[in-house]
């Protein structure tokens, strides 16, 4: 924790707050839903499971509560919806939402009428919505010119992959009925896990060379008062873990619900780290040159 | 029109008038600040160099508060490129005070704090909730005095020229090292300032255009 007093403000590296101490906690969580909804509702698209498309929709609306519920005037909320010219966050709320609105009638076509010509059409609105509403979050964060660490065009993939790899994680558990499509959403998952570590690293090497308070950034999460968040949450839960529990099942071609299950939470735990580590590391460069 | 800010740093000593003018004039509540003094130190002793910069919203002409504001409560104003905050818009999501790199914006979080906790609110601070009411749950930061731009103008008074029209900071500083005027304006004294003494804008490498500069 980097503790500042009031006469260093701006003089020294400054950690933002606003988006990580009190409510604004909440915005990680948003990070988070918007990731893995898109993320959930594309893999779903793919392996066709309707339970993970209603999940994914429950979860797109947990992202627009998680933004709400962080608004000190929430009442306004349909102002968001006035600037997507030009605002990350307004595109967002509109992205949310018309994903909500066609994933619904979706999941409706999909039930009551599957195999019909605007059920394709709507999965195809929704699917690419998806997408925009995964992306979204990244975006909404590498907008920040002030914070080297974020102001980075390798976010809001990260941000993707981390929701495919995450909603992956949540779709082997809708799976658990169907044995040969676990295995098979086992073996993507572990796929996508390997991709988002990959990125992670790649994520945090190329931020070293973008300037002086980014390299800050980046030790503190190797290795200063954020690592151990890091190592333990995203690293070891989030990926480690999940890989070791889901390998041996994609080797042997056998499911169990009990790995299944632990690997889809421990990821879920890993997602939700990954965003409040970046939010947390963040800091803004001094304003005034101090060497 | 495009108001903006010329500041001599060799005549700053640092004293916070321009602090505690713009906490007067608008009434501040504990913990915001419109305008700040940062302090720096350059070198190893003996050849030490202190840096003093009175800052404050630059009043970017490209200003990323207002691309990131959803709502459109920030926005520049039309006759002067003042960035300004619509209370009754703003949403208090924050993401202006995220986007902004100098970080010159604060959010009103405690409508009951007082300057002196425990005690009751001071005679100055009951005023200023009737004479500048300031909205909880909302974010603020500097808009050049916009009141009294726009009162002196009605009265055609000149700002940057006439007391009553200029920014409380600028006729606040006792060492006058703080001048005001219109960067549109060729024959302004503030962009004689800038062309004679090489006057810098405030971190151009973020590309939001400040309309405040510093001589160095």
């Amino acid at each position: 924790m980097i503790q500042l007093r009031p006469y260093e403000f701006m003089v020294k590296y400054t950690p933002q707050r606003e988006w990580i101490e009190g409510h604004g906690i909440l915005i990680a969580f948003a990070l988070f839903f918007g990731g893995i909804s898109g993320g959930l509702y594309l893999s779903s698209l793919f392996f066709n499971s309707l339970i993970g498309m209603f999940v994914a929709w429950l979860l797109a609306m947990a992202t627009g509560a998680s933004d709400m519920a962080h608004l000190s005037k929430p009442l306004r909320f349909w102002r968001m919806l006035l600037k997507p010219r030009t605002s990350w966050i307004s595109r967002g709320f509109i992205f949310i939402w018309l994903f909500l609105g066609c994933a619904a009638i979706q999941l409706a076509l999909s039930y009551w009428a599957p195999g019909s010509g605007a059920e394709t059409v709507f999965k195809v609105l929704a699917g690419i919505l998806a997408f925009f509403v995964a992306v979204y979050s990244g975006f909404v964060i590498s907008f920040v010119v002030g914070i080297k660490l974020w102001n980075s065009a390798i976010v809001p993939i990260l941000f993707v992959v981390a929701g495919l790899a995450g909603g992956l994680s949540i779709l082997l558990v809708a799976s658990l009925g169907s044995a040969a499509q676990g295995i098979a959403v086992a073996n993507a998952t572990l796929a996508a896990l390997v991709v988002y570590a990959v990125f992670i690293a790649v994520y945090l090497w190329v931020s070293t060379y973008e300037d002086e308070a980014a390299r800050d950034s980046v030790i503190r999460i190797l290795k200063g008062d954020i690592a151990v968040v890091f190592w333990v949450g995203v690293v070891a839960a989030g990926i480690l873990a999940p890989i070791a529990l889901l390998a041996p099942f994609s080797l042997t071609q056998q499911a169990s619900a009990g790995a299944f299950i632990a690997g889809a939470a421990l990821a879920i735990i890993g997602g939700v780290t990954l965003r409040y580590v970046i939010l947390k590391a963040g800091v803004y460069n001094p304003l005034v040159p101090t060497e | 029109m495009r108001w903006g800010m010329v500041i001599e740093q060799k005549r700053c000593i640092g004293c916070n008038a321009c602090t505690l003018a713009c906490k007067a004039e608008h009434f501040l509540p504990p913990e915001i600040l419109w305008n700040r003094v940062l302090i720096s130190e350059t070198g190893k002793y003996p050849t030490v160099n202190k840096l003093i910069y009175s800052i404050r919203c630059n009043q970017c002409d490209e200003p990323k508060c207002v691309d990131a504001c959803p709502t459109g409560a920030t926005r520049k104003r039309e006759q002067d490129n003042i960035v300004i905050i619509d209370d009754n818009e703003c949403v208090g999501c924050r993401y202006c005070m995220i986007a902004c790199p100098y970080q010159a914006r604060s959010f009103y979080e405690d409508g009951d704090a007082e300057y002196f906790p425990g005690q009751g609110q001071t005679e100055h601070e009951k005023m200023g909730k009737v004479l500048y009411p300031h909205q909880v749950g909302v974010v603020q930061k500097c808009i050049f005095c916009k009141e009294r731009i726009d009162d002196g103008l009605a009265k055609g008074l000149k700002p940057g020229v006439d007391r009553d029209a200029t920014p409380a900071c600028v006729i606040a500083c006792p060492t006058m090292a703080m001048h005001f005027g219109d960067l549109e304006d060729p024959y302004s004294d503030i962009n004689r300032l800038i062309k004679e003494k090489k006057g810098k804008p405030f971190h151009p490498e973020y590309g939001t255009e400040p309309s405040i500069y510093y001589i160095e």
